[in-house]
């Protein structure tokens, strides 16, 4: 598999939400997998399910639920990143905790030169019920992204995000 | 440092050695942490930087889980402007995704760092905005505490494949 230094994946990865209909190894997924559920949680509660989606179905049906997640349509696969309320530590962090694991699997894919995007559910209710009823999820379960993912049709350049005005210097 | 390495063996650094981080390194921080990808590439974050012993040490009064400030070299705060917002309500995960950024590029550069979650917890929240002056409407989300490691903390094996469901929950 492809390796990648940990600066170029923080600095080149882009959200990819065209893709190519290669198919993608059950390794490579792994390996996203494990590399999301290595993401720092408060009091290392791991608050998170992961659900993979690979059935075509279901992924064009993601596109029909989502208005932001019509790429799905083309996607190999995609992962659910939904909190589990009766995993957390700290009450009401498992948003922060799952955004951490979402990131990782975001650099995850980018490091095996494959490609998706973070659409976001959480907080919004209707999408968070949309994807309830269509993937099975207890009521403890509280959907916070879908990741289309795949290989990319084109890679985007980087831009160049740095904003120095949104840096303060020993206070704001 | 790999990608995959720095993934999985980046840990939560709370003992650091009595040694200023370079400005250089601060920046590759704060570089990596702004190419986090945020909702509708809106970027609504800032970052109040703290350096120096001193500065830092005094963070741990007013968020007394802080406790790792009192000896760390380096701080920084990730907060939200959440009038930068294109999809409102969603700053605290464009945050999240930024201070993971962070954490990764501390341990690529061989730093520790830990979070210090601030947001969702009222109290803290009270605390950064009072501690650091933070203008009105400015939203506090975690601490970022960091400096070279002074304890080593080994990777730990955290797949659980009981939280993987195929197609269906």
């Amino acid at each position: 598999m492809k390796s990648m230094d940990i600066f170029e994946a923080l600095m080149t990865r882009r959200s990819i939400r065209q893709f190519t209909s290669d198919p993608v190894s059950e390794a490579a997924i792994l390996k996203v997998l494990e590399a999301a559920m290595m993401a720092p949680s408060a009091g290392n509660a791991q608050p998170w399910h992961f659900v993979l989606v690979t059935d075509r179905g279901l992924l064009d049906k993601i596109a029909e639920i989502h208005p932001y997640a019509g790429m799905s349509r083309d996607a190999a696969a995609g992962i659910l990143i939904c909190g589990d309320l009766r995993c957390e530590r700290y009450p009401g962090n498992w948003p922060a905790d799952c955004s951490a694991a979402t990131q990782n699997i975001l650099l995850a894919l980018h490091g095996l030169g494959l490609g998706g995007v973070w659409t976001g559910i959480w907080p919004g209710e209707e999408l968070m019920q949309n994807f309830r009823e269509l993937l099975g999820l207890p009521d403890e379960a509280m959907p916070l992204a879908f990741v289309p993912f795949g290989w990319p049709a084109s890679v985007p350049p980087t831009p160049a995000r740095y904003q120095p005005d949104r840096v303060h210097l020993n206070g704001w | 440092m790999e990608l995959f390495d720095a993934l999985c063996t980046r840990r939560s650094i709370r003992k650091y050695q009595d040694r200023a981080v370079p400005r250089l390194a601060v920046e590759r921080l704060l570089g990596a942490a702004m190419m986090a990808p945020s909702a509708g590439d809106a970027r609504p974050w800032h970052f109040v930087v703290v350096e120096g012993l001193d500065q830092v040490s005094s963070i741990a009064q007013a968020l007394p889980h802080a406790e790792m400030a009192k000896s760390a070299p380096l701080a920084i705060l990730i907060c939200a402007d959440p009038s930068l917002e294109k999809f409102p309500g969603c700053w605290m995960l464009d945050c999240s995704a930024a201070a993971q950024n962070m954490l990764l590029a501390a341990h690529g550069l061989g730093l520790g760092a830990v979070w210090v979650a601030v947001w969702p917890f009222e109290d803290f929240m009270k605390g950064a905005r009072r501690h650091f002056a933070l203008p009105e409407g400015i939203e506090p989300l975690a601490l970022i505490v960091a400096g070279y490691p002074a304890e080593s903390v080994p990777s730990e094996d955290r797949f659980d494949p009981s939280r993987l469901h195929f197609e269906k929950w």
